[in-house]
């Protein structure tokens, strides 16, 4: 199956299931009030989390055909997404400043004058345009990363807090081997073993990412699992798999979205980080860095690539950060008794 | 801590303090010079290299850093003529340019004569040989051993598939393969081994100052290797005494030769120094008036003009400098702001600073107005776009098919534009494979299928079967691939831009980007498709490029890696070949670049022109447009460099005495404040 195929099963799978999760947040009281609440803190966060995933979901839906292709002959039978539509007919031949009515080096007529908010990049590309096709790039890299990390960090965290004993060892043998591997380090082993794709790179960062939860998640299950309904279950009889489904992993589960969000944006800054070091996802904000590099020694200046890149990631870690800080907030039980 | 409290409690300290202060902030701002000696006097030449040599062995350098310092070290039998175009074999140490005789068994001979009285610099190496000496004679044996040590498999010499063109040098090798076997012979010293060995056939030593070198059949570009520090005297003691052992140096660290300079300092990682060797020829002999050993009097008209020669100029005994220091820089953007300040007296223009650096086609006003000058100059190169041959689907088996296609690809990339995005202008779109500078270069020539035209592209594409990049025997797209080792995204940028060309017609064109070593592993296997690559001349004769597309060069790592293979071509390469510069050969040469135009095995992107700036106080600088040494006939002016460095890098104060009086401002109080909680 192609790519693309795949990216629109998977984001209308996402859409289906983000409104099962809504509704499901609105039958649970205690998830209903959490949102609420989560709402009248950050409005402007939110919305800015939603204005990068709208694009991102669509940047994603793609069809073939009913493009203006204008010079780009082979976009005619390519898939296309609703992103790339918008800009289909947007490029230039070279440089030229934000908003200009010509290129930047000799004065050549625009073919779209006054139409480029961030101007164009070397080869005439727009600069909204690319940025824009990095916020998927940004979200595939944060949630995919995730969806592998988080279980991998459930399962051997739970196992080893609620186990203990010789799986502890195991575990925390493993644990403490990554942990004291240089990071970037492996990860770029990592991405030199597997090869330089998407999917390769979020299982690179996956590897090197989730021992820190996993930590977590083991002394929270040590914890948890001394818990007197823990204790009255067992002696009930009930089965190790129920009870950790029932009781242990809802109670872990304020850990999870907050881990979530807070290790997302680390994740996107670590993939500018690769990007920098030329083992980069293409078509990222961190390549785009890379790319501009050697722009801002440019003289006059060349910043506008630099400074769409740089606002985009700053602008969704910010967002992504402040939303988070507020989920912690509400959800995490120690600083619930705190807060008003 | 006490005691400073203590020191600066009294009014005295306080005032001492500040002038402490003052004296530091005025010392680091008096000067910017990373030069500690003074050199108002000396005629020192500043030069920059980026990476740090490898190894300064002549046998074995192939790069443009190392052979840059090589050839002032070490002199070349015959060398280029500083100022004429095209360039021009000259004697430098042999007496004369051999001429060669062939004979009835098909070998040619190159009779080859030394200047008598030539030695080589001073070093304690000649100890070796005779106590207390300090320097010795070239003589024709240490031309035969270094021949002989480009055969040498321990030596690894890049070239030495080119010199086994010599009567019996390769059998030589093998035998002292063979030899090494037994321990006893591999611990002797290398010039024994080569002895015992015995003699080549093809190098015939006849006296202490003439010898004959044979090659088995007729090469005439072989003299051009004569030119290059491979084929430099070697002095047998220099590779015995510098051995890595006891504190000494490598030779590949180390080298000892016969040319206008000397290497006095050597820390490859921060600086290299040479100083003029007093025993070169051209210092000890200035009666001979050797060719190689005074200033040209001829050169090109334009060079008059520019000052490049004169009647004054003509004859004056060489080298002019003093002393040349090279010093690493890693960096672009430092090299050329210390250029700016004076401190490096050549430069070439960044990518990023060339818009401020040049107007148009000119100098900008405030450069000029430093009084920077500009000199460009066409390098022997040729930058292309290549089509591996042995593909099924762009290559020969698809016949007429994808000839049709490589020439629809050929005619949708626009070089000139390429130029301007990627080169800022400096370049020159390229029409066949020889670039200007070289015979049989036709600067009216245009090739039918490098003038961008995408209607002609697009029939081309119909009559190929691909209407739209669409393959209409199977109605699917056609899939490229353009196989890269560009891995930064910055280089990937010109890659794209291709791409996009291709896709004007419909040709969907995927990079493939892969390591170094995975890229050179698919070119070996002949899995690669359409790939970028550069071709910079060993020597100024067509053959070096024309080469590149013989048959005998295909195959798993030759240079051939578009794996043409055409019996006409080879036919018209080989006749080519053998002739001297003449009508027939320019004439094989114009068929042969029609075949290749019609083929489209290569699309000819550009010919890059280097740009070079320097400061007015170097005299008659031309820059050569392939690697030969000219660092013996740039002069500089060292006390208007001073003068001039002086002028421009007027310290700026008032930063310091601002910075000083926040100091102050803050420090002051400061101390009152300490000396009232004392009391």
């Amino acid at each position: 199956m192609e790519a693309w195929v795949i990216s629109n099963i998977v984001t209308s799978l996402l859409l289906v299931s983000s409104v099962l999760v809504v509704l499901a947040v609105r039958r649970s009281r205690m998830w209903s009030e959490a949102m609420g609440s989560l709402w009248k803190r950050r409005p402007i966060a939110i919305g800015v989390v939603a204005f990068y995933l709208a694009i991102g979901i669509l940047d994603s839906i793609y069809w073939v055909g009913g493009i203006n292709a204008g010079e780009d002959v082979v976009s005619a039978h390519e898939a296309k997404s609703v992103i790339d539509r918008l800009f289909a007919d947007s490029r230039e031949r070279s440089y030229s400043a934000p908003l200009a009515d010509v290129e930047f080096y000799g004065s050549a007529p625009l073919e779209n004058p006054g139409w480029h908010l961030m101007g164009t990049d070397l080869i005439g590309r727009d600069v909204v345009y690319l940025a824009m096709k990095g916020v998927r790039v940004a979200l595939l890299i944060g949630g995919l990363t995730s969806l592998i990390a988080i279980p991998l960090s459930l399962l051997f965290g739970i196992s080893a807090g609620y186990f203990g004993g010789r799986v502890d060892d195991v575990v925390f043998f493993v644990m403490s081997t990554l942990a004291s591997m240089p990071t970037l380090l492996l990860l770029i082993a990592l991405i030199m073993a597997m090869g330089r794709s998407t999917v390769s790179i979020c299982i690179a960062l996956a590897v090197t990412s989730w021992v820190g939860f996993c930590r977590l998640v083991r002394g929270e299950t040590l914890k948890l699992r001394e818990q007197d309904y823990v204790q009255a279950a067992r002696a009930l009889g009930v089965s190790e798999l129920q009870i950790i489904l029932r009781h242990i992993l809802p109670n872990l589960a304020h850990l999870v979205i907050i881990t979530f969000v807070l290790t997302f944006s680390g994740l996107v800054l670590s993939e500018a980080v690769l990007a920098w070091l030329g083992v980069g996802v293409d078509g990222s904000w961190g390549q785009m860095i890379d790319q501009a590099r050697s722009e801002l020694s440019r003289d006059p200046v060349v910043w506008w690539n630099i400074a769409a890149a740089g606002l985009s990631l700053f602008g969704l870690l910010l967002a992504v950060n402040m939303v988070g800080d507020a989920i912690r907030d509400i959800l995490d039980p120690r600083t619930l008794r705190e807060s008003p | 801590m006490m005691r400073v409290a203590q020191w600066v409690s009294s009014g005295a300290g306080v005032v001492r303090c500040v002038a402490v202060f003052a004296c530091a902030a005025f010392a680091l701002s008096c000067s910017n010079s990373p030069y500690p000696d003074r050199d108002d006097d000396v005629k020192i030449l500043y030069s920059v290299y980026g990476e740090a040599p490898k190894t300064l062995d002549p046998a074995v350098s192939y790069n443009v850093s190392s052979s840059r310092i090589i050839s002032a070290i070490c002199e070349t039998l015959l060398e280029y003529h500083y100022l004429k175009r095209p360039y021009e074999l000259i004697p430098g140490l042999a007496a004369a340019i051999p001429e060669p005789v062939e004979r009835a068994d098909g070998t040619v001979a190159y009779p080859f004569a030394l200047r008598e009285g030539a030695m080589y610099q001073d070093d304690p190496a000649f100890e070796l040989g005779e106590v207390g000496r300090k320097t010795r004679p070239v003589v024709t044996a240490d031309y035969l051993f270094a021949l002989k040590r480009l055969a040498d498999p321990a030596v690894n010499s890049p070239v030495a598939h080119i010199f086994s063109k010599i009567v019996g040098l390769h059998a030589f090798g093998e035998r002292l393969v063979e030899r090494r076997k037994e321990p006893s012979f591999a611990a002797l010293p290398l010039h024994e081994q080569y002895e015992a060995v015995g003699p080549v056939e093809g190098l015939v030593a006849q006296g202490d100052y003439a010898f004959e070198v044979v090659i088995d059949a007729p090469y005439p570009q072989m003299l051009y290797w004569f030119a290059m520090p491979f084929t430099t005297a070697v002095p047998w003691e220099a590779i015995a005494y510098y051995d890595g052992n006891e504190g000494r140096p490598r030779f590949a660290d180390h080298p000892v030769g016969a040319g206008p300079f000397r290497m006095t300092h050597y820390d490859k990682q921060f600086r290299i120094v040479l100083e003029r060797n007093p025993n070169w020829y051209g210092a000890m002999y200035p009666e001979w008036k050797a060719p190689g050993a005074v200033y040209p009097a001829e050169g090109e008209p334009a060079d008059l003009e520019k000052g490049i020669t004169s009647d004054a100029l003509a004859g004056r005994q060489l080298p002019f400098l003093d002393r040349v220091e090279f010093r690493r820089e890693k960096e672009s953007i430092p090299v050329f702001n210390k250029f700016l300040q004076g401190y490096y007296d050549k430069s070439g223009i960044n990518k990023e600073s060339f818009d401020k650096v040049m107007d148009g086609n000119q100098l900008s006003e405030d450069m000029a107005a430093m009084g920077i000058q500009l000199d460009r100059v066409v390098d022997l190169a040729i930058y292309y776009i290549a089509f591996n041959q042995a593909d099924e689907t762009l290559g020969a088996p698809a016949g007429e098919r994808g000839k049709k296609l490589r020439q629809a690809m050929s005619l949708a990339i626009d070089a000139e534009e390429y130029i301007e995005l990627f080169h800022n202008g400096r370049g020159i779109p390229a029409q066949s494979v020889l670039p200007p500078g070289l015979f049989g270069y036709d600067a009216d020539y245009r090739n039918a299928y490098r003038e961008p035209d995408l209607a002609r592209a697009r029939a081309l594409l119909e009559e190929a079967g691909y209407p739209e990049g669409v393959d209409s025997e199977t109605g699917s797209p056609l899939k490229l691939r353009f196989d890269t080792y560009a891995t930064n995204s910055a280089q990937l940028i010109p890659i794209r831009y291709l791409v996009d060309s291709w896709r004007k017609l419909g040709l969907d064109v995927e990079v493939e980007s892969t390591t170094y070593n995975k890229f050179q592993e698919k070119v070996f296997n002949k899995a690669h498709q359409i790939f970028q690559w550069g071709w910079v001349a060993d020597y100024p004769d067509p053959e070096n490029f024309l080469f590149l597309l013989s048959s005998g060069m295909a195959g798993p790592g030759g240079p051939n890696s578009s794996n043409y293979r055409n019996p006409e071509y080879d036919a018209l390469f080989d006749a080519m070949k053998a002739r001297p510069n003449d009508e027939v050969r320019a004439e094989t040469i114009r068929e042969m670049l029609s075949l290749l135009e019609e083929e489209r095995v290569w699309i000819e992107l550009l010919y890059r022109e280097s740009f070079v700036l320097f400061h007015d106080w170097i005299s008659h600088y031309k820059p050569p447009g392939f690697e030969f040494s000219t660092l013996k006939y740039q002069d500089i002016d060292a006390q208007a460099r001073a003068e001039w460095r002086r002028e421009n890098n007027k310290p700026v104060l008032w930063p310091a005495y601002v910075l000083l009086a926040i100091s102050i401002a803050v420090i002051v109080p400061g101390i009152v404040t300490l000396i009232r909680e004392r009391q």
